[in-house]
């Protein structure tokens, strides 16, 4: 018994309160939904995971506000050919155990990744690579069999952080100690309670960070969440529900930002399951759905609509008007259908989870809008795990899902809709789809795939595997007294490291 | 009586093994499992891969093979890691386990402050009236859905600081006006009604015990009218609602998940849900056995005071 | 039971006043409805209650109308509570005779059985169930069934077990009387009082059960209302919306109300004990 004491012991004498701490510190407090799973930046999945790696840990390059790749731990880069990139790194980079970060580092982290043992979630950003070689301590080269124009965009996830090998080996993994490069270090962690972070002096941004703790709270209601800002317990909180944030943008104690995240709200078809192998049908559910009355009653306006890409990469992404079936047309949804052999309609249902990412509120207004072309949705509403079930098995005739988009276009759309993409469980396949989609991914320059991306967002649109709705916001709020945050638009909260708040 | 707590705690064993099959195997039939939560609707892998995940997520056996491991692990005092965290099981729950019976306890506590005196006074029913709206109001209390309640809590304090636990919830021992405090309304949403449980076993058995010869014979002797009362009466009326109680708290135990949840505390029934939802087994087959296991105890207790307070009863008479 | 009795107790009066007016509802529910339970109104979202839109308790985040869907959803929730009470009554019942009444081996392993579903939390065998057997209604009647059969199977077999040993089932037994006789003469009519109440409670906490699954995204499922599922909706709209949170959860108290002041009547009128107290 006396060996289980001891974590029990140490649980409370850690859970003395931090209020004792010197008033002149510069604390910011942060409330969340969910707990961190784990903290192995490596290994994580869960997006409340992904937040606290923001802060601890760094990657050879990242994604600021403008969702523009800028140098992270690498200051700049260059690809003689599209299957090499030669990476040069900072100099004087300390892990939070006070030792400097090389180049031997990098090998080691992306190796790490790469092997089958770790197991780990960022392996297919690094799908072709077959080298990645220490050229001094301050360069890196990574070499590719086949060309891959998403990489950058892959070694700005988390996933692909840099770690130190010594502490690896000494722990196992990193999921419950975290020694990165990052702005912030971890202090202690109470689960489903609190996490603190506090500053990293030897941050290789000269002035960042400002705060000198970042203290997550854990608060799974939102309407708490929202009481938590007003009252001045919390500094900040992450809002996934819309009705929350109409209520806090009427308050204007309150600092709301929102922006259009690169998430996707999609409703998708088995594509091999009757009538959905008939693109007709496709299209007339498409035709029948009205974007605008799904953003205003599932998200409270907090969405903007959009196509195969996500409205928020500018770059990339058609205007959603511009696209084929943009607003809705029962007439001609009607004929298509009746054109298919189905004048009456049918009957098929749709998999969908009460959870926000489950999109039941979705599903019912989709309920709604296609009984008016005569089509009658059961909703197969299920717990969140078995929704998972459903949908590793294809195992569905129609689903709401959260796809999380991605700053590049190859990344997001060969994954979701190549006849042989890891997460087409659309199961669609589409020689001219395939065609333009391996036609992208050999070319490396922004102008070369332009043309190639344009012409697909269309040709899927009118395809229709599966129906791209809206990107919800991603959102905000905190006091007055904070200053100088920035939202990236994946969710990333990286920008703790610029922010200041006064007392 | 020590070779009846013996015997006792000997029948601990089979309940506790049948306890431990069910859960194993239930747990397993849900479909989803901890591997495909953790690889979410995102990730990609290659096979290699998934031979490994396999293998690291114990889905390479056999589960009545697994069940003999885990059984085997168990006696050693080893509960396995958590699947979703790797973290170390049991250390986890123990420290939950303090704020779980915090919460019970006070609950309790408020139950029996409320219910006991409500109950007693509606026994003696001087006035009709007074009997039937207390009762009434007690019956409202048992009626009110608990998480509604908490809601409703939540919205109504969300104002005022301290009150409502932000992430920011202290130990009894750290700091025991704040951690008191934070969790007065938790306990008072789970009370309520339970101590309209407590009211409605107190005035039976107060009715009961009044219409006694030996009260008729007390108040014939001219003792005073509070004194056979309290004295005499509640003394003996007592028991049954020691054995509500006592069972109370261990469904208490595993019931305070919805409050848990609502008011973000970190307590065993959110961990449990947490577990539930990720499909974490080892986590799950540790609190449901845990809680099983301190229900017969908390139960072995209730018949141990009863026995206590009431001489008369003999414990290896209550045919059990 | 003496009819005059139970009608003079003005507890047994108002539960059964108020279970009668939620009867009522369903019936009238059938035929007419105030507007289509299911029905968006894209124009009237989270409109509050007014008689001018003749939505007198609001609508909710879909504009559909909070009255007509607490109305449709009685019948589910009183369906959920008979079957689930049902369901556990019967089986618990009858183990618990067979155990009581057998004694012996069968005695020893069902409640066994008993001790092991009951030492089991009783909200995470529910969540069990329905994770299993998936969200639909009988579902929910089969997951809150379960929750009840040990604590049936003990009540009865405690009735029987004391019975057995009375004078006049000896007396039965020494006359030579046959046991499905003694059974069915002496030991059932005898054990109905302690069942009554207790299904007047199995009543009242299914619905609370019910609504405690449905909050945890698990019970009724969308769009047919049930209280349940209209709470668990309206959260995160308690804010801003808080007739949509409210209305549902008062339906919920009154008719849980009702049962158990229905119970408590019962027991006041059929328990001699107490009866004799008066």
């Amino acid at each position: 018994m006396k060996r289980f004491m001891f974590p029990v012991v140490l649980a409370l004498l850690l859970a003395i309160p931090t209020t004792t701490a010197f008033s002149a510190d510069k604390i910011l407090t942060i409330g969340v939904d969910q707990e961190a799973i784990g903290l192995d930046p490596n290994i994580v999945t869960a997006f409340s995971s992904h937040r606290r790696v923001d802060l601890l840990y760094n990657k050879l390059v990242r994604v600021d506000d403008k969702l523009s790749i800028v140098p992270d731990l690498a200051l700049s880069w260059e690809n003689p050919d599209n299957l090499t990139y030669v990476f040069k790194l900072r100099k004087g980079v300390k892990f939070h155990n006070g030792r400097e970060m090389v180049a031997a580092d990098v090998v080691y982290s992306l190796n790490r990744v790469l092997d089958p043992k770790t197991a780990s979630p960022g392996r297919s950003y690094l799908a072709t690579a077959t080298a990645i070689e220490a050229l001094d301590a301050y360069t890196v080269k990574i070499v590719l069999s086949g060309p891959l124009p998403s990489l950058l965009e892959g070694l700005a996830s988390n996933n692909l952080a840099i770690v130190p090998q010594e502490v690896v080996e000494k722990e196992g993994n990193l999921q419950k100690v975290a020694v990165g490069t990052g702005p912030f270090m971890l202090q202690e962690w109470l689960p489903d309670n609190s996490m603190t972070l506090v500053k990293n002096p030897n941050y290789f941004e000269k002035g960042n960070p400002s705060l000198d703790k970042v203290i997550f709270r854990v608060i799974p209601e939102q309407a708490s969440l929202y009481a938590g800002v007003k009252s001045g317990e919390l500094d900040m909180a992450t809002i996934s529900q819309g009705a929350i944030i109409l209520q806090a943008l009427k308050d204007n104690t309150i600092t709301v930002m929102r922006k259009p995240s690169i998430n996707l709200r999609t409703f998708g078809f088995n594509n091999t399951r009757k009538p959905f192998d008939d693109v007709r049908v496709r299209q007339a559910l498409a035709l029948a759905l009205d974007r605008t009355e799904i953003i205003k009653a599932a998200e409270f306006n907090m969405g903007q609509a959009s196509g195969p890409l996500p409205v928020a990469v500018k770059l990339w992404a058609k205007d959603p008007a511009s696209l084929p079936f943009a607003r809705p047309d029962l007439a001609k949804a009607k004929k298509l259908l009746a054109d298919a052999g189905l004048p009456n309609g049918f009957t098929f249902s749709i998999v969908t989870a009460s959870s926000y990412e489950g999109g039941l509120d979705v599903a019912q207004v989709i309920q709604n809008q296609l009984a008016k072309i005569g089509v009658k949705v059961e909703l197969d509403v299920v717990e969140w795990g078995v929704y998972i079930d459903r949908w590793v098995k294809r195992d569905f005739d129609a689903m709401v899902e959260i796809r999380g988009g991605s700053s590049d276009p190859d990344r997001f759309l060969y994954r979701t809709l190549h006849s042989t993409g890891g997460v087409n469980n659309f199961l669609f396949k589409d020689s001219d789809v395939d065609k333009l989609l391996d036609q992208g991914r050999s070319l490396t320059k922004v102008a070369d795939r332009k043309p190639v991306y344009d012409k697909l967002q269309v040709m899927l649109t009118e395809k229709a595997p599966v129906i791209f709705l809206y990107s919800p916001m991603e959102n905000q709020i905190m006091s007055k007294k904070v200053t100088g945050f920035k939202q990236v638009g994946n969710g990333s909260i990286y920008y703790l490291a610029e922010t200041k708040i006064s007392n | 009586m020590g070779r009846y707590i013996v015997r006792r705690l000997l029948s601990l064993i089979p309940v506790l093994l049948g306890v431990s099959i069910i859960v194993f195997f239930l747990v397993r039939l849900i479909p989803g499992s901890a591997l495909q939560m953790y690889l979410g609707t995102q990730v990609e892998t290659t096979p290699e891969q998934m031979v490994e995940l396999k293998r690291l997520f114990g889905e390479d056996q056999p589960v009545p093979v697994l069940y003999v491991e885990w059984l085997g692990r168990i006696l050693v005092g080893d509960f396995g890691h958590s699947l979703r965290t790797g973290r170390a099981v049991l250390p986890d729950l123990l420290s939950r386990l303090p704020l779980s019976l915090e919460l019970t306890l006070m609950a309790l506590a408020l139950a029996l402050v409320i219910g006991i005196p409500l109950g007693v006074l509606s026994s003696l029913r001087q006035k009709p009236l007074t009997d039937i709206t207390i009762r009434v109001v007690g019956l409202l209390g048992l009626s009110l859905p608990q998480f509604w309640l908490a809601a409703l809590m939540v919205l109504g304090f969300s104002g005022f600081r301290g009150w409502i636990p932000m992430g920011n919830f202290v130990s009894l021992w750290a700091d025991p006006l704040k951690n008191l405090q934070m969790l007065f309304l938790p306990s008072l949403a789970i009370g309520i009604g339970l101590a309209a449980v407590i009211m409605r076993y107190t005035r039976n058995s107060m009715l009961e015990v009044l219409q006694s010869d030996y009260i008729r014979t007390a108040k014939a002797k001219g003792l005073k009218r509070w004194v056979v009362i309290g004295r005499h009466a509640l003394r003996n009326a007592i028991l049954p609602v020691i054995t509500v109680a006592g069972f109370n708290v261990g469904y208490l135990l595993g019931g305070a998940i919805v409050i848990e949840e609502v008011f973000a505390l970190p307590g065993m029934g959110r961990l449990a849900l947490y577990a539930i939802y990720q499909r974490d087994y080892p986590v799950i087959q540790a609190i449901v056995l845990l809680i099983a296991a301190l229900f017969v105890l908390v139960n072995l207790i209730t018949d141990l005071i009863y026995a206590t307070v009431d001489p008369r009863i003999r414990l290896d008479e209550k045919g059990r | 039971m003496n009819a005059s009795r139970f009608f003079k107790n003005p507890i047994a009066l108002s539960g059964s006043i108020i279970v009668a007016f939620y009867l009522v509802t369903i019936l009238v529910s059938f035929v007419w409805l105030p507007f289509d339970p299911v029905a968006m109104d894209m124009e009237r979202l989270l409109d509050p209650p007014s008689f001018e839109t003749g939505h007198l308790l609001g609508t909710d985040d879909f504009g559909r109308d909070i009255l007509s869907r607490i109305m449709k959803g009685t019948a589910v929730s009183l369906i959920i509570s008979l079957g689930a009470t049902a369901l556990g009554a019967v089986i618990g019942t009858l183990m618990g005779i067979w155990a009581g009444f057998l004694g012996g081996r069968w005695d020893h392993w069902l409640m066994r059985v008993a001790d092991v579903l009951f030492s089991f939390p009783s909200l995470l065998l529910a969540i069990f169930v329905m994770a299993i057997l998936g969200e639909q209604t009988y579902n929910v009647v089969i997951a809150i069934g379960i929750v009840y059969i040990p604590q049936f199977a003990r009540i009865s077999r405690g009735a029987i077990l004391s019975l057995k040993n009375q004078e006049f089932v000896r007396a039965a037994f020494s006359n030579g009387a046959d046991k499905t006789y003694v059974l069915f003469r002496h030991l059932l009519p005898n054990i109905l009082v302690p069942l009554i109440v207790q299904v007047s409670l199995a009543l009242s906490v299914a619905i609370l059960l019910e609504s405690a699954l449905s909050f945890l995204g698990l019970g009724i499922q969308p769009p047919d209302p049930s209280w349940g599922n209209m709470l668990s909706g309206a959260r995160k709209l308690m804010m801003i919306a808080p007739w949509t949170a409210i209305y549902p959860g008062l339906a919920i108290v009154f008719l849980v109300l009702g049962f158990n002041l229905l119970g408590d009547g019962l027991r006041d009128v059929l328990d001699p004990r107490l009866r004799n107290a008066r």
